[in-house]
């Protein structure tokens, strides 16, 4: 695996997913940041921000032992916080070669590296606006807080800790 | 009653675009188009913006072949200055622009052509796709996914960032290559090789299925362009532009990037925001041409490296002049990958590549500055006028889907006209009418200077304009 891939160390991958431009889209980012300042003494974990999830981050979560998606929701009321576990069954047979959904980034690595990890979750915030601009409506600020408790809760179970 | 099919979107491309196929009233196709459907209008918007600002603006254009715009547009911007750049910072740039190819001609074969190539145009759409592929043939899967990083990392090293890396500006680089970063791209130089030297393998063993493929892909006597060193061999970013015959006869050579507006016209057709570049002497449409691997490999002579160059040999074995089916665009990918693995090992044994002088400076010095370099997908040029304070008041980019967009639209023609009988489709045709774009790997978004998703859609219409059936994914 090549020089720029996950640290050695990391066992604990965040990947966020999103668009710091479209509004309340950027919340994924927002925690990815969030968290990058949370762990930074942490080199268990290992912090990825996209604006989409390509077939290149299988390498990547292949490399450690759990991952946890974050990524803004159309679906929930604006605001909801939700983490859920992901599976490696693929849930949609269209797949677009740009952007995958964490089911389909599962099964790619574990049709690639035979690795299935041992926890796989994904933290959602519902959001009201994907809008041009660069500031979270008002449901989607008052939820940080929670998100960002739900968040690091997660990554140290993950850990053990 | 006559009927036109719509394929829209058509997916696995880079950018949003649909075909259209109109039926006759006896099911035969009358003709064929491919369209590109967004709009963006970078040209317009950097007027009155300073020039040296233009590489980061351009760049944005794309985040596939950014560092091809980066490249086109210092050059401009220095032909506007009046300098030459530092030896050191032109190889750090090559080597740049090299791995840029490596990784988007990897996405193109293994993630947006594998799926066909390796499953089979007919197999079931529901895993004729990255996720069946890595099913299939999991350590193609990984080929791919390490030849992409192969490139870019190496963007990442010089120029910090993955996507619209900001290092490359008007005179040169901003920082010169540190030699712990050498040897980190060094490390990484056996693991490519192994990479594609499997996907060749893996290639050449199935490419005689699809003979009746290549027989119909845009397989056409066309024109045909691109940069070529001193020596004839292959250059990305240096070097002027040849145009070839369907022969190999040289139409017209050293064509430099000041003398590209002379030459190179662009017509317009009310089906597709995308231009159509043409040669004017020869007018539009018998001025078409297609650029991008498969002209490279028809134009140069040699690729200056050895591995490539055995690998050129054999490609040209293919026909007995420039080879002509689109389908072999994959092939010549592949060739290419090869060769910007050897050229950035050779670029990094360079005596001077750790040099610190790697920018020169110099303010308004012309009113007018074009650059030119090829982008993955074939020639780019960008023409740039300032006013005495280097502001811009006009930009023209000429990309390379525009100057391959005749040749897609005749190939679509072609394909439908094999395939599409008696009104008839089933999914499998329409996905090699589809497949035939995918050979050219355009670029939407750069072509119209957008915004958007990937998709494609084909539409099947009556005579009198009505859609009888679509697909869209």
């Amino acid at each position: 695996m090549g020089i720029l891939m996950t640290e050695p160390k990391a066992r604990c991958l965040i990947l966020a997913c999103g668009n710091t431009l479209r509004s309340d889209d950027g919340v994924g980012p927002a925690l990815a940041a969030w968290a990058e300042e949370r762990f930074r003494q942490e080199p268990e974990v290992r912090v990825i921000s996209r604006q989409q999830w390509t077939p290149d981050l299988a390498e990547e979560i292949a490399a450690v032992d759990s991952v946890l998606f974050v990524d803004a929701s159309l679906k929930p009321p604006p605001g909801r916080v939700r983490l859920i576990p992901v599976s490696s069954r693929v849930d949609t047979p269209e797949t677009a070669s740009h952007h995958l959904t964490p089911n389909q980034l599962l099964a790619l690595t574990r049709s690639l590296y035979k690795q299935i990890k041992s926890h796989a979750m994904l933290l959602t915030v519902g959001v009201s606006s994907t809008e041009l601009g660069e500031t979270f409506s008002a449901p989607v600020e008052a939820a940080l807080p929670r998100a960002r408790g739900i968040l690091e809760k997660a990554v140290l179970r993950f850990l053990g800790k | 009653m006559s009927q036109t099919i719509t394929i829209d979107p058509v997916t696995r491309l880079e950018g949003h675009g649909k075909i259209t196929i109109q039926l006759n009233g006896q099911g035969e196709v009358e003709n064929a188009h491919f369209h590109v459907t967004q709009v963006r209008g970078f040209e317009r918007f950097s007027e009155g913006r300073p020039f040296y600002e233009m590489p980061s603006l351009m760049a944005r254009i794309c985040g596939i072949c950014p560092v091809s715009h980066l490249i086109a547009s210092a050059k401009a911007c220095e032909a506007i200055m009046s300098v030459r750049i530092p030896h050191t910072a032109a190889q750090l740039r090559r080597m740049l622009n090299l791995a840029q190819m490596v990784q988007s001609h990897a996405l193109s074969f293994f993630y947006l052509a594998s799926p066909d190539l390796l499953l089979g145009m007919e197999a079931d759409p529901r895993v004729r796709n990255i996720l069946g592929l890595a099913a299939a043939k999991p350590e193609l899967g990984r080929a791919g996914i390490g030849l992409r990083r192969f490139g870019q990392s190496i963007i990442e090293l010089l120029g910090d960032k993955r996507i619209h890396p900001g290092w490359v500006i008007p005179g040169g680089v901003t920082e010169p290559l540190s030699p712990e970063k050498r040897d980190k791209i060094l490390a990484m130089i056996p693991e490519a090789y192994a990479g594609i030297d499997m996907a060749l393998d893996a290639y050449k063993q199935i490419a005689d299925r699809f003979k009746p493929e290549i027989e119909v892909f845009a397989n056409f006597p066309s024109n045909y362009m691109s940069l070529i060193s001193e020596e004839e061999a292959i250059d990305f970013t240096d070097g002027a532009l040849r145009l070839i015959d369907s022969t190999g006869a040289v139409i017209e050579d050293g064509i430099t990037a000041a003398r590209f507006a002379e030459v190179i016209g662009e017509a317009v057709e009310n089906y597709s925001y995308t231009k159509f570049a043409y040669y004017k002497p020869l007018g539009y449409p018998d001025g078409s041409y297609r650029v991008g691997p498969l002209a490279r490999l028809n134009i140069v002579k040699h690729m200056s490296t050895p591995k490539a160059e055995k690998q050129l040999a054999e490609f040209k074995q293919l026909a007995s002049g420039p080879v002509s089916s689109s389908f072999h665009y994959h092939h010549a990918r592949l060739v290419e990958m090869l060769y910007g693995i050897e050229k950035i090992e050779e670029i990094l044994a360079d005596s001077r590549i750790l040099d610190k002088h790697v920018r020169a400076t110099a303010g308004v010095n012309r009113l007018e500055g074009a650059g030119q370099a090829e982008a993955p997908r074939g020639v780019l040029h960008h023409h740039y006028k300032v006013d005495e304070n280097g502001k811009i008041t006009w930009a023209n980019l000429v990309i390379a889907t525009g100057q391959n967009n005749n040749a897609m639209n005749r190939g679509v023609e072609q394909a439908a006209r094999h395939y599409v009988k008696d009104g008839r489709f089933t999914e499998g045709i329409l996905n090699r009418v589809e497949a035939v774009i995918r050979t050219f790997d355009p670029c939407l978004s750069c072509s119209t200077h957008a915004f958007g998703q990937m998709p494609l859609e084909i539409s099947l219409l009556s005579a009198d304009g009505e859609v009888v059936d679509r697909l869209v994914r």
